[in-house]
């Protein structure tokens, strides 16, 4: 090939993507401006309806529902996911490790998400555990609610913060910590001052990979959740199927969108001070 | 200046043979049987050698400009490669060397200005069609092909039979002495052999001009040294056009016909190796090129070929040019170290025309083959004098550091040169 | 450092436990007779049932197959085309394609989900097989993208000219250098998708209509409207399957990137 003919190449993924992803995203805008329908759709006239209905106390009450339950499962992710990557990082037997963490996802997200319910359920393996243990007397209701919804999301978030976070961690070069030891730098001061700031990118990357998915979650609040862990993707659903308000669904898709826009810009700016060559010949 | 002893029918091959006689000198017995073995009777590149038949072409480049963007690379570059010619472009990384070989090859075009091949205009021509192969300095070995099938890519392009295609391949192996290494893949090879397995690749076609682009440049030193030698005897049987690029001056003085001193986008000066050393164009090449004591001079008078001058750092000192300097200018007075002779005792009966300083040795630096003293002279400046040890145990009386000694030079070996070159 | 990393090695293993767990007691209640978790005793009832009693059920996993190789490989063709043009090319709109294909990776699912439905409804395309086929390419063609370049990543420009300089035309360079050379994340680009195809839910569930229920759907409504055992079996079979097929992945790109 030459440089060239790079645009002839990308030809047919510009246009399978402009055709099927960036119009249906400016549909999505325009919709969102747009007065609704009597039996879903859209009436097409020019209206705010759908940005008033956002400010709703019921909308903004499951947006900040949203937003905790997607803050707390990030952290509770990444604190689960740096010790264990750093631990696969410095293991001998990495390739082992790794497969541990990345094979419960050869199983169907379904499955695994309903495999916790199995645990979880009133009728569940942990419930028969402590029951049989005279641990309590009478079953546990541990699903239908926020914690069930956290306790999942971080499950399904663990191994996409991992690998990022093991990816980097593994091109750490370790002597700068021995460097810092040697300087006078605690164990701890040298993860912290010396490490950290250098596996920026892969925390970032495991947070934008943890935060971003479980904020449009959907499936989980549906399945594990109760009353008090209606998300924003449940809102728009609803709003898509069954109240078939499609602006008020467009316009909250808008704003998933423009947040993750936002994270992203973020992500960019942390990749980018870490200044990556073009890989010129020279 | 020097002139090429041009002799019709073969002028580069009188060229070659004082170079390599030159060459040979320096190396050790076996080393010296090795290559009489390489290039003995019976093979059929010598052979066509000796029937004096180039295959090579004559590449012609006339006033070329590249610019990248506002950065001007090339600035009117403009010379002449003769056919069969080893042509080296020497200069420091960044001089534009290898933007002027990807223009001989068709990667990149030039701004204004002409690549003629046996006085066809090129330009138009793209890269794989061009009769020119590169050897990269990457190797750019395709890696999911074997060392065979790296070297028999541009036949299998050409659709050869299988028989023709093993025949040729297996005189290409043999002629960068890859035996039995045709069948690993390009990992499983050292650095040296994926540079041979690149040159036989690039050879294969029978291009009238191979471009080399620092293809020694990744390896060790011992190995270089080596290969260098190899590439000069494959030159020499297949007769192709070299042009080879290198930032290493000793590559290049060693086995190049000519040397192209590149700086900053310009060609600086074009001559054979022992031009470029003893009579640098300017002060940059005079630098560049090996070691060198350089000095701004004032030019007081001029008595035939003599002149003498006023240096800084060393006072009056004598000079023979071929063309003398106008009295009164401002020019460079330019010594090697290796031409200053060097003792403890002032020197006696000295030819007339001899300049001679005395100093203090402020360092004085073992290096085997020969001892680097610098001497610091009571203006101040360190001069640099270097004493081989042609003999075992034999350097006179051991000179120490703080030493005082006389450093002395003929004034035929001094040198006179425009200050500066290409970066003004 | 030489201290025993006793912290991180406690969490590790606490995660890995956490992660693998559930599946384990998958496998067991799959064996066990009772419809709770108590355990009662061995039975392959819900694995014969699974096999002989559900026809909706096999009739899921024939559309998600379709739909998995179908759109895996016209995301890995034309994805891969495109790794080697964002590669390699210079031209104008490069940015763009660049930010856009990545986009769907990086936005929620749901979100391809909405816009695509929104979107098929309000040019009346009916939904069914086909519109699946269109949502789950574009979900693979950021991964395909992504794993393809960096396969190039390994190899500079100058393959590529050795190619051209030794005599090869455009179609010689693509076909006796990129692609062999890009083989290898060409495949794992294949599988990739074919295993995000398989395992999607949410876009799926957004533009899926009447007779065009996936696996992932099929087993999404019999956890929600009745739970029976014979999910646990299908999952102990699909973790047989996926873990047969890593292996013979793994096998076959070891085999292919010698
Ligand atoms: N494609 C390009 N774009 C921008 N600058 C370039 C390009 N190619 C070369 N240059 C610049 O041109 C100058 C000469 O480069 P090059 O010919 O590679 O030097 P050399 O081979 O002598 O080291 C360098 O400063 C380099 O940065
Ligand atoms: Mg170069």
């Amino acid at each position: 090939m030459r440089n060239r003919s790079g645009g002839l190449y990308t030809a047919p993924v510009t246009v399978w993507i402009t055709v099927f992803f960036v119009v249906p995203l400016a549909i999505v805008v325009l919709y969102s401006f747009l007065e609704k329908g009597l039996y879903g759709g859209v009436r097409y006239r020019f209206s705010l309806d759908a940005y008033r209905a956002l400010a709703n106390p019921l909308i903004i009450r499951v947006a900040w529902t949203t937003f905790r339950i997607a803050l707390v499962s990030t952290i509770g992710t990444v604190l689960l996911a740096l010790p264990a990557a750093y631990y696969i990082a410095r293991s001998s037997r990495r390739t082992m490790l790794l497969v541990l963490i990345i094979v419960p996802f050869w199983t169907n997200f379904l499955i695994r998400v309903y495999a916790w319910m199995a645990i979880l359920g009133t009728n569940g393996f942990l419930n028969s555990i402590l029951l049989s243990l005279g641990i309590i007397g009478e079953p546990v209701r541990f699903l239908y609610n926020q914690w069930a919804v956290i306790v999942v999301l971080i499950y399904t978030s663990l191994p996409f913060a991992i690998l990022p976070l093991y990816a980097s961690i593994e091109k750490f070069d370790f002597t700068l910590i021995e460097a810092a030891r040697d300087l006078g730098a605690s164990r701890f001061a040298a993860i912290v001052r010396i490490m950290i700031p250098n596996i920026r990118a892969g925390i970032v990357t495991a947070i934008l990979f943890t935060f971003i998915p479980n904020f449009g979650e959907y499936a989980v609040p549906q399945l594990v959740g109760g009353r008090d862990s209606f998300m924003i993707g449940n809102v728009i659903a609803r709003e898509l199927t069954v109240t078939r308000n499609w602006p008020l669904a467009a316009a909250m898709a808008l704003i998933i969108t423009v947040i993750t826009a936002g994270g992203m810009v973020v992500y960019s700016a942390a990749n980018r001070t870490r200044g990556r060559g073009s890989g010129r010949r020279v | 200046m020097y002139q090429t002893p041009a002799i019709a029918g073969s002028p580069v091959l009188t060229v070659r043979k004082n170079v390599l006689t030159v060459r040979r000198n320096v190396l050790t017995h076996q080393r010296k049987r090795d290559i009489l073995v390489d290039v003995a009777p019976g093979r059929p590149n010598t052979r066509r050698r000796q029937s004096g038949k180039l295959k090579g072409s004559e590449v012609r480049i006339d006033g070329v400009d590249k610019a990248f963007g506002e950065f001007p690379a090339l600035i009117d570059v403009s010379l002449t490669v003769k056919k069969g010619e080893f042509f080296s472009l020497l200069g420091p990384s960044g001089c534009g060397k290898t933007t002027l070989l990807r223009i001989i090859a068709g990667f990149e075009t030039p701004d204004v200005g002409s690549v003629l091949i046996d006085d066809v205009d090129i330009l138009p021509i793209p890269p794989n069609r061009r009769h020119v192969n590169t050897v990269f300095q990457s190797y750019a070995l395709f890696p999911h092909l074997s060392v065979f099938e790296n070297i028999a890519f541009p036949l299998r392009l050409r659709g050869l039979g299988e028989k023709v295609v093993t025949q040729r391949v297996e005189s290409y192996i043999e002629l960068v002495r890859l035996h039995g290494q045709a069948r690993k893949m390009p990992s499983q090879i050292s650095g040296g052999q994926k540079q041979r397995v690149a040159i036989a690749r690039a050879l294969i076609n029978e291009p009238d001009v191979l471009l080399l682009d620092e293809p020694l440049s990744a390896l060790d030193a011992k190995l270089r040294q080596q290969l260098l030698i190899e590439l000069d005897t494959i030159h020499d049987s297949v007769g192709v056009t070299f042009i080879y690029v290198t930032h290493d001056q000793q590559e290049a003085l060693s086995v190049s016909d000519r040397v192209a001193v590149m700086n900053l986008g310009r060609v600086l000066q074009i001559g054979a190796p022992f031009e470029i050393y003893e009579q640098p164009a300017d002060e940059f090449v005079a630098n560049f090129i090996g070691d060198t004591n350089i000095q701004p001079a004032v030019v007081t008078s001029v008595e035939g070929e003599l002149s003498r001058l006023d240096a800084e750092g060393l006072g009056p000192v004598v000079v023979t040019c071929d063309v003398p300097p106008e009295p009164g200018h401002t020019v460079r007075h330019t010594i090697r170290p290796e031409k200053i002779r060097i003792s403890k005792k002032r020197p006696e009966g000295l030819a007339p025309n001899t300049n001679i300083l005395q100093g203090l040795v402020d360092e004085r630096i073992y290096s085997g083959f020969q001892s680097k003293f610098f001497v610091e002279l009571p203006s101040g400046y360190v001069i640099k004098a270097f004493q081989q040890h042609a003999r075992f145990l034999d350097d006179g009386p051991e000179i120490e550091w703080k030493d005082p000694v006389w450093v002395w030079w003929n004034a035929n070996d001094g040198y006179v040169v425009t200050p500066r070159g290409g970066d003004e | 450092m030489s201290t025993k990393s006793g912290f991180p090695r406690f969490v590790y293993i606490f995660v890995t436990f956490f992660l693998i767990a559930p599946l384990i007691v998958l496998v067991v209640a799959s064996f066990n007779a009772s419809r709770s978790m108590q355990w009662e005793r061995f039975s392959l009832e819900w694995y014969r049932r699974l096999f002989f009693q559900s026809r909706d059920l096999w009739r899921a996993v024939r559309n998600s197959v379709v739909i998995a190789l179908s759109s895996a490989t016209v995301a890995t063709i034309i994805g891969s085309l495109a790794a080697i043009g964002i590669r390699w090319g210079r031209f104008r709109l490069k940015s763009y394609v660049q930010t856009v294909t990545l986009m769907p990776l990086l936005l929620p699912e749901i979100i391809l989900g909405v816009s695509l439905l929104i979107f098929f409804a309000s040019i009346g395309v009916p939904l069914g097989l086909g519109t699946i086929f269109i949502a789950h390419t574009c979900f693979n063609l950021p991964f395909v993208i992504l794993i393809v370049l960096a396969r190039l990543e390994e190899f500079d420009f100058s393959i590529i000219e050795a190619a051209y300089d030794l005599g090869a035309r455009e179609r010689d360079t693509l076909i006796r250098v990129i692609v062999p050379v890009s083989m290898p994340g060409i495949l794992s680009a294949f599988l990739t998708a074919v295993t995000l195809s398989l395992e999607d839910f949410v876009i799926t569930f957004f533009v899926a209509g009447p007779g065009s229920t996936t696996l992932p759907l099929y087993v999404y409504s019999a956890i929600r409207f009745g739970v029976s055992p014979v999910i646990n079996a299908l999952s102990v079979v699909m973790i047989a399957v996926t873990v047969a097929l890593v292996l013979l992945a793994r096998n076959m790109l070891k085999y292919i990137a010698k």
